[in-house]
């Protein structure tokens, strides 16, 4: 039926055109007027050619409130027999057990415990990598790392989840401890050196003669450098003794996660950043703030509301991802103890829909089948949420850069 | 020194971010680098004789007289350890029963991994199955079945902890008859098949026999084509229409925010959802098809890209200049007209980006295809059949390959051959959109 519908909108235009041109022939060859007849039809037709277009607008636009009533629809029997309490603070997940068990809390937590990881991975270096991409970089280094995230972005995410699987997780699971190490210091030792640099230089600030202040200030910053050093080495020490039992673990999803979300924050907070305009900038540093000060007390502050959508919408990517979750998070319907384990399998709400339905269709009617729209129709509701929230923000940002 | 912190901390600020850029990049080599590296060797490779003995009996490809005569010389050297192994034979006959036991087993192991190493023997029993009629095709597999033909694992418990040991089978049979074969096979396994550098482009056209043990991924490539284009069909007309309704026909107002923000929320439902409502809908409720199928699945993935299209392409149509559109009013042609005849070939490279780019997402989409699409093992269809039948798909096919496969291990190359082919025809089509997006800029700049 939508088909038919479908196909009768798209040829409806066309036929319209061809008329139009017809009129237009026939008028040119009488003249430049028409007559009156001809001027009420080609009225007629404008009028119903822009009354199917809106229909056809209306009709793409209509979907997505017929997803939702839909899912909503194929839910409810599931919470008519079963109803609220057992699907929402049970974690007990046995649908094809006689008696059968609905607990979704786990798998709750499970996709709640991946997001989070993930946004908290991706947030920083999105919003660090979009300033840096907005203001920092030069114009001909900018056009070579567009690409990188466009393609970041393109590679499809079952490609990612083979990566989590293939490559991440028997690396993971042999280097455990190590590979935890690595990323840390990795991440750690630049920042303590920048730090240190900042640090020894502004303790060294009071001293007033000029040669005695540089040697205070090399040696600030060696000391700071070392203290930091050896918290690092502190840390990294303990995380050595870490042994991976399971490489298809919460940590690795939310880390491939962040990487197929990066590119959503990066160019959505570059966008916002961009917005802000030259005017602010210049006046920034006319007023004699440096780069770093400029970025972080006026640009940013002014584009937050769009960096705050963009992280959002990032959340909205990790939240409902299914083929990396499904592959590499070890689908176990548990919560992990303690729950902010990061290194323990855990199953989400996308894949546990992916994974399930396979079965489930055998016995279409079931509440084994109508539990899984309940849980399309919660992951739903949440981007539904989100999405409202980040347009908001967006829209309000907007307004407030053109100084409503 | 306020001012030397103040530009220390800049000259930080920077490094930090430049760091983070570099880390981004590093990122996409770290997952493409491996992938990449791998998913070559599904073409390129060291392939061994029973390789092009196989494609030669299965796909009727290369010179027969050549293969077969290098078949020929390949088995005679074989003979020699197919002679010890039935001289082994004979005299475990002739063992007292109490010795005979003790060898039984580990003779049946070596029997068992020696014919999968080089395959049955000329005019012995040929099993349907095509994995137990061929020795190992590719050199790498050879060398890990060698590994498997020479040592035999044994656990030992240490401290409580379990150690993996790899024995030499060669001291299960020391003053046997059978000593000599381990030494014969390590040391003549290349003229018992024959390896040589094998570039099998044939990959992308050739179906797979035997679950992807052997053959290509032309179905699963075929499959990805049709979704791909079947949802294009789908998105594109409908999408255009809308945006072209939004950008030039709708005024401000309460019903033009509402469409779009619900072509905003579309695009935030999740993949998995869209699969859901494809099953649901599509297949249990409309029954566009008996079963899955490609239609069902071009349907549902057409929904998934329908509001990248509007986006794209109603952007496109707002950045032609409006002179356009009054010159073509001042001229005397209709709105419509102006559309059709102005507009849009105005605005077509930008709304070609769009397509373009959604190709690439609704090629690399799994979610939404694996209740109304995608089957683990087909043939390649006609397009008439893809109405109402389903088809392997690329990214359908990786996840079942490397999680559900009987031999997950055996065919990694031809799961990174899979990812590198899916990532290469994604990257190429955002390239492609990127190099359209790059030029219509120069355009617009001029």
């Amino acid at each position: 039926m939508l088909l038919i519908a479908g196909v009768c909108k798209r040829v409806c235009p066309l036929i319209f055109y061809s008329f139009e041109q017809l009129i237009m022939t026939t008028s040119s060859a009488n003249g430049l007027t028409l007559s009156r007849r001809k001027v009420l039809i080609r009225q007629a037709l404008a009028k119903t050619g822009t009354g199917a277009l809106f229909l056809v607008a209306a009709a793409s636009a209509l979907i997505v409130l017929f997803i939702i009533l839909y899912i909503f629809k194929n839910s409810l029997p599931f919470f008519e027999s079963r109803g609220f309490v057992e699907f929402f603070t049970s974690t007990r997940w046995y649908p094809s057990q006689d008696p059968a068990e609905f607990g979704a809390l786990a798998i709750f937590a499970g996709s709640l415990l991946v997001t989070i990881g993930a946004v908290f991975v991706a947030a920083p270096l999105g919003i660090v990598s979009a300033v840096c991409l907005s203001d920092i970089i030069n114009f001909n280094l900018r056009q070579w790392i567009k690409p990188v995230v466009e393609i970041l972005a393109a590679i499809p995410s079952v490609a990612y989840g083979f990566f989590a699987l293939v490559v991440l997780a028997p690396f993971m699971q042999t280097h455990g401890g190590h590979f935890l190490d690595a990323i840390w210091k990795l991440i750690a030792i630049p920042c303590a050196f920048l730090a240190a640099m900042v640090l020894g230089s502004s303790l060294s600030g009071k001293v007033k003669e000029k040669t005695k202040r540089r040697l205070y200030a090399t040696a600030y910053t060696i000391i700071c450098f070392a203290v930091l050093l050896g918290l690092i080495q502190y840390i990294s020490g303990y995380l050595v003794g870490i042994r991976i039992s399971s490489g298809t673990n919460a940590l690795n999803v939310s880390l491939v996660l962040a990487v197929m979300a990066l590119p959503t924050v990066v160019s959505v907070s570059e966008d916002a950043l961009q917005s802000v305009g030259r005017e602010l900038r210049e006046g920034s540093f006319a007023l004699g703030a440096t780069r770093a000060e400029t970025m972080l007390k006026v640009i940013i502050p002014a584009g937050s509301s769009g960096i705050l959508a963009a992280v959002l919408l990032g959340i909205m990517r990790a939240l409902g991802e299914t083929m990396i979750v499904w592959m590499a998070s070890g689908n176990a319907a548990k919560i992990p103890s303690p729950i902010f384990n990061y290194l323990e399998p855990v199953r989400t709400l996308t894949a546990t829909i992916a994974g399930d339905m396979g079965e489930a269709d055998h016995v279409t009617g079931s509440d084994r089948y109508h539990v899984l729209f309940a849980m399309g129709f919660s992951l739903l509701l949440f981007s539904f949420v989100l999405n409202l929230v980040s347009e908001k923000i967006a829209s309000r940002q907007r307004d407030k850069l053109r100084g409503k | 020194m306020r001012e030397h912190t103040r530009k220390l901390f800049d000259y930080a600020f920077t490094g930090l971010g430049i760091a983070s850029i570099t880390f981004m990049v590093a990122i996409l080599v770290i997952v493409l680098v491996p992938i990449f590296a791998r998913g070559v060797q599904a073409v390129i490779f060291k392939g061994t004789v029973e390789h092009r003995l196989l494609h030669l009996e299965k796909f009727s490809h290369g010179d027969e007289d050549a293969i077969r005569a290098e078949y020929d010389e390949a088995l005679k050297a074989r003979q020699f350890a197919w002679d010890m192994l039935d001289n082994f034979k004979k005299d475990l006959k002739a063992m007292p029963s109490s010795e005979r036991g003790h060898y039984r087993k580990e003779f049946a192991d070596v029997e068992a991994i020696f014919a999968e190493l080089m395959g049955p023997r000329p005019g012995e029993h040929r099993f349907p199955i095509v994995r137990m009629q061929y020795g190992q095709n590719r050199w790498d597999r050879a060398q890990v079945k060698l590994h498997e033909l020479m040592y035999y694992e044994q656990w030992t418990y240490e401290n409580g902890e379990s150690h993996l040991q790899y024995l030499p089978r060669k001291d299960l049979f020391t003053g046997t008859s059978l000593e000599g074969l381990f030494d014969y096979t390590e040391s003549h396994l290349e003229e018992m098949l024959k390896p040589k550098i094998t570039f099998y482009w044939r990959f992308l056209t050739d179906s797979s026999i035997d679950a992807h043990i052997f053959g290509g991924i032309w179905p699963e490539l075929l499959g990805t084509i049709y979704l791909t284009i079947g949802s294009m069909l789908f998105a594109v007309p409908f999408g255009i229409l809308t945006a072209i309704y939004l950008a030039e026909y709708a005024k401000e107002g309460m019903i033009l925010s509402t469409i779009r923000s619900c072509i905003s929320t579309l695009s935030g439902v999740p993949s998995i959802v869209f699969g859901l409502i494809g099953l649901a809908f599509f297949i249990n409720y409309l029954k566009v098809s008996p079963n899955k199928s490609v239609l069902a699945g071009a349907l549902t993935l057409g929904l998934l890209v329908l509001p990248t299209i509007i986006r794209t392409s109603e952007e496109a149509i707002k950045a032609v200049p409006h002179a356009y559109k009054e010159a073509a009013m001042g001229l005397g042609a209709g709105r419509w007209f102006t559309v059709v005849k102005v507009i849009l070939p105005a605005s077509l490279p930008g709304i070609m980006t769009g397509i373009v780019l959604s190709m690439g997402r609704a090629a690399g989409e799994t979610a939404p295809i694996i209740f109304t699409a995608a089957v683990s093992v087909g043939q390649a269809l006609s397009p008439i059949q893809a109405l109402s039948e389903p088809t392997p798909a690329l990214s359908w096919n990786i996840y079942n390959l490397c999680t559900e496969h009987e031999a997950v291990e055996e065919i990694r190359h031809v799961q990174y051959g899979m990812v590198v082919v899916l990532i290469g025809v994604v990257i190429s089509l955002s390239l492609i959109a990127i190099l359209m997006r790059a030029r219509i800029q120069k355009k617009m700049k001029r």
